[in-house]
């Protein structure tokens, strides 16, 4: 017990009552109790003080890192997560107590903290009042912070089961506008699933069982499981494999139909992200040139389609004229050519940065991305970009059928261009040129000593990088029908790069479910819009600390990170022997 | 008689640092030469000359009849220059095989078409690429082939530098320079390497030069040594004639000591 009382116990509980504190005085808490996880059984506000408070048990009792030079303390984690979760809860109820006092006796809180009102205190005391909240906070923390510990004595199936199964309930309950619109799309009843917003108290227990059982048998039998695919002939492995990509295609052929306008809409913004995160990961991720300018391509992309398709173009618009009959050419015409100036326009970029590494790369990427904007809003090209006031009128792309209006058709288009991307950026990763990119990236002057033309290959990484960006630019303006600069600042370089970091550099995969978490997630709790960029930051953050190697990550690379994890802790265990 | 690698005077300069003065060096066709030299005596320098890293600042620098000097080092592992490094330099996150098939790079021409259309050339040129890669990590017995899938960075030490002169022995080179191969490797390993070096020769037809401060390593494999010190050739010879020279002596044990001997 003594071991658990440490310091750094306490301190974590502390960090833990602040941030639940913190996301009731910003009012997260009472805006979020709007929506229901189970519907008249528990809120999301609700849920989010529990997470809170079973997440510092839970983060408290991780098993020390190996330092050199000290010993690590061994304690029961269900003890260190008593103390941690309790010290988290008398801070949140002693302050919770405490603006109770100062609103009976007549202070005017409100006027510092607006949030602090009476529906997030009642949501944070549980509805018991002042002292019985304070009181359950303390015993909740208690509970929460010895069970979130408790969790780490499980075995690693058990554990992986019950936090998996959690997950599945908090999803299946985030997911409810999705899927009840895909119930409702196939006329099937959607009642005994969710009510109100949030599941129903069957829905929740069915899903805790089918998501309990499940990943507890997946995980039973994942040594047979594991034989019996190594034993498959190879033919039969082939088969299965083009089985599979098969019924992805087709699942996501007909997922709009199935989900609705609403997310369909969601689907094509998380798609441009997905493109856009394509062609940045062959820069980032594949050649290892950090870019921080790829908004640059994007919008060479959006202004050359413009430009070649818009009847308000200046290639085709009269002196004094402000529209033409019509465009230049069509979409898909424009298409190639827009991506062939695009990777001129890459390697443009790429030739002056050739000689720069690491953060020099970066800081001058950044700035050309700023020049692209700059230059854009100039007066200089306002004749032929439109400046300020943007170009207008870039006509959807023929036939009419295709009718971008409507966010299926968006989605398709949307969906062949990340096709395209990704055939292109898993070919390239896997053949020479993947290879000479990777030996690049992990060491340039070794690679260079292997025969790799460094300026080659890096302009090679800038022209496909931009290539791929330009297609995302082409369907931008396909899309919204106008250009403005704005739409090209710095936050569409940073996104793009914070999904394929989120998802994990290097892998196709991860830029999916990067885009899905990052872009799709916050337009799902579009009601809490105040609150997305907190959002968006807590993912970022917990996941960099949590899985450092990203969602899914490229298998070479995760398993280098643990392979340095473990070189460490030998280490460590090497100069403590030597010091006793 | 012409020499594969021929240097001429040879000087690079960083600074108030004179780290190569007026070398002249050749190496033939099968001959092994060790280059020995205290610390900073411009061994590693005259290397990244000769492989591209550096220009000299004045000298000339022939190899199979090319002037090497203003080629970048891509360039020069392509006429037949392969190297390893001091500290060992692996791609970590790469496999074995990756690590060798890198090596193949010089020697292969699949574009950007080729890779997206998987041409029937590509695909040829992937399986010669693999059967290579995997034929120079043969060429060290049962050390590295059954590790093909490991990732560089989870091999032992010893093997790590082995993986290094593969994937060296994969860009097909005529000539081989190893820097330091012994360093961090006990005895046993060592005599190791002085066969390995060897049948480099024999088998592979390399020549070869050798950057190494271990003695018996030098005296094992070279048929010919040089001796360095602050950046000028002090003695060139057998082994012996080397050992025995008095500059290099003093070189070594430092010109107090043997004055202090007399």
């Amino acid at each position: 017990m003594r071991a658990a009382l440490s310091r750094d116990n306490v301190r974590a509980g502390l960090i833990g009552g602040v941030t639940v504190l913190y996301l009731a005085l910003v009012g997260m808490i009472e805006r979020f109790q709007d929506r229901d996880v189970i519907t008249d059984v528990i809120g999301l506000g609700t849920l989010l003080i529990l997470i809170g408070l079973a997440g510092t048990g839970y983060m408290a009792s991780r098993p020390p890192k190996p330092r050199p030079g000290r010993k690590p303390v061994t304690a029961n984690p269900a003890l260190i997560g008593l103390v941690a979760g309790t010290t988290a809860g008398v801070l949140a109820g002693a302050v919770i107590l405490i603006l109770e006092l100062l609103i009976s006796a007549g202070v005017d809180v409100r006027s510092v903290l607006a949030s602090v009102t009476p529906g997030m205190l009642s949501t944070m005391e549980f509805g018991l009042g002042p002292v019985g909240g304070a009181l359950i906070l303390v015993g909740l923390g208690a509970a929460l912070g010895a069970g979130a510990g408790a969790l780490r004595l499980l075995s690693d199936q058990l554990r992986d089961t019950v936090t998996f199964t959690l997950t599945a309930v908090l999803l299946m309950s985030l997911m409810e506008p999705i899927l009840s619109a895909v119930l409702d799309g196939l006329s099937l009843p959607d009642r005994w699933l969710y009510e109100g917003g949030g599941l129903t108290v069957l829905g929740a227990v069915l899903t805790v069982v089918a998501a309990g059982a499940g990943r507890w048998f997946w995980k039973e039998r994942e040594p047979q499981r594991k034989e019996a695919v190594a034993l498959l002939p190879a033919d039969r492995r082939t088969l299965y494999r083009k089985l599979a990509v098969f019924a992805a295609v087709a699942f996501l052929v007909v997922l709009p139909w199935l989900v609705g306008s609403f997310i369909s809409d969601v689907l094509g913004t998380v798609g441009l992200y997905v493109l856009l995160g394509l062609g940045l990961n062959i820069v980032v991720g594949y050649a290892g040139l950090l870019d921080l300018g790829y908004v640059a391509f994007f919008a060479v992309g959006a202004y050359a389609t413009g430009v070649l398709t818009s009847p308000a173009s200046y290639l085709v618009r009269e002196e004094g004229q402000l529209f033409a009959e019509k465009g230049l050419t069509n979409f898909w015409v424009a298409l190639p050519f827009v991506v062939l100036i695009a990777v001129i326009i890459g390697i443009l970029i790429g030739a002056p940065v050739l000689r720069l590494r690491g953060d020099y790369l970066a800081i001058v990427t950044l700035g050309f991305g700023e020049i692209i904007r700059t230059l854009v809003l100039s007066d200089w090209l306002a004749p032929y970009l439109g400046g300020a006031q943007g170009l207008l009128n870039v006509p959807p792309p023929p036939p009419e059928a295709l009718d971008l209006r409507a966010p299926q058709n968006v989605y398709y288009l949307i969906l062949v261009f990340c096709g395209i991307a990704a055939f292109v950026a898993w070919r390239l990763s896997d053949s020479r040129i993947g290879r000479a990119w990777a030996a690049m990236r992990e060491d340039e002057s070794v690679a260079e000593a292997m025969g790799v033309s460094i300026i080659r290959y890096k302009l090679l990484a800038f022209a496909m990088g931009a290539g791929v960006g330009s297609l995302g630019g082409v369907f931008f303006a396909a899309k919204i029908g106008s250009i403005f600069p704005n739409s090209f600042g710095l936050l569409v370089s940073i996104n793009v790069l914070s999904v394929i970091i989120l998802g994990g550099l290097g892998s196709i995969p991860g830029v999916i479910v990067g885009s899905a978490v990052l872009v799709g997630l916050p337009e799902l709790l579009r009601e809490f819009a105040e609150f997305r960029l907190l959002i968006y930051g807590a993912i970022l953050v917990a996941i960099m600390i949590l899985r450092p190697e990203g969602l899914v990550p490229n298998k070479r690379r995760q398993r280098e990170l643990h392979a340095r994890d473990a070189e460490a802790e030998l280490s460590v265990i090497v100069t403590d022997e030597a010091t006793s | 008689m012409s020499h594969l690698l021929d240097l001429e005077g040879v000087s690079k300069r960083f600074g108030g640092v004179q780290a190569v003065d007026q070398v002249d060096f050749h190496a033939d066709q099968g001959e092994i030469v060790g280059v020995i030299g205290p610390n900073g005596a411009g061994k590693t320098t005259l290397f990244n000359v000769v492989t591209g890293f550096y220009g000299p600042d004045s000298g000339k620098i022939r190899f199979d009849g090319n002037n090497l000097v203003g080629l970048k080092p891509n360039q020069i592992t392509k006429v037949g220059i392969a190297r390893t490094f001091q500290a060992v330099r692996l791609f970590g996150a790469m496999t074995v095989l990756e690590n060798a098939m890198v090596g193949q790079h010089p020697r292969t021409r699949a574009g950007v078409f080729g890779a997206l259309f998987h041409t029937s050339s590509t695909r040829s040129e992937e399986e010669r690429v693999q059967a290579k890669a995997g034929a120079a990590l043969d060429f060290f017995g049962d050390r590295l082939s059954p590790r093909l899938n490991s990732l560089a960075s989870e091999l032992a030490y010893a093997d790590r530098r082995r993986l290094e002169i593969a994937r060296a022995m994969a860009t097909e080179p005529k000539l081989l320079l190893l820097d330091e191969p012994a360093a961090g490797m006990n005895p046993a390993e060592k005599d190791g390497l002085i066969e390995l070096i060897g049948r480099l020769r024999d088998e592979k037809g390399y020549s070869i030069v050798l950057i190494e401060h271990d003695m018996p390593v030098i005296s094992g494999v070279s048929d010919r040594v040089v001796a360095l010190d602050y950046g000028k050739k002090i003695a060139e010879g057998t082994y012996e004639e080397v050992a025995a020279n008095q500059q290099v002596i003093e070189a070594y044990l430092g010109k107090s000591a043997t004055q202090g001997q007399t």
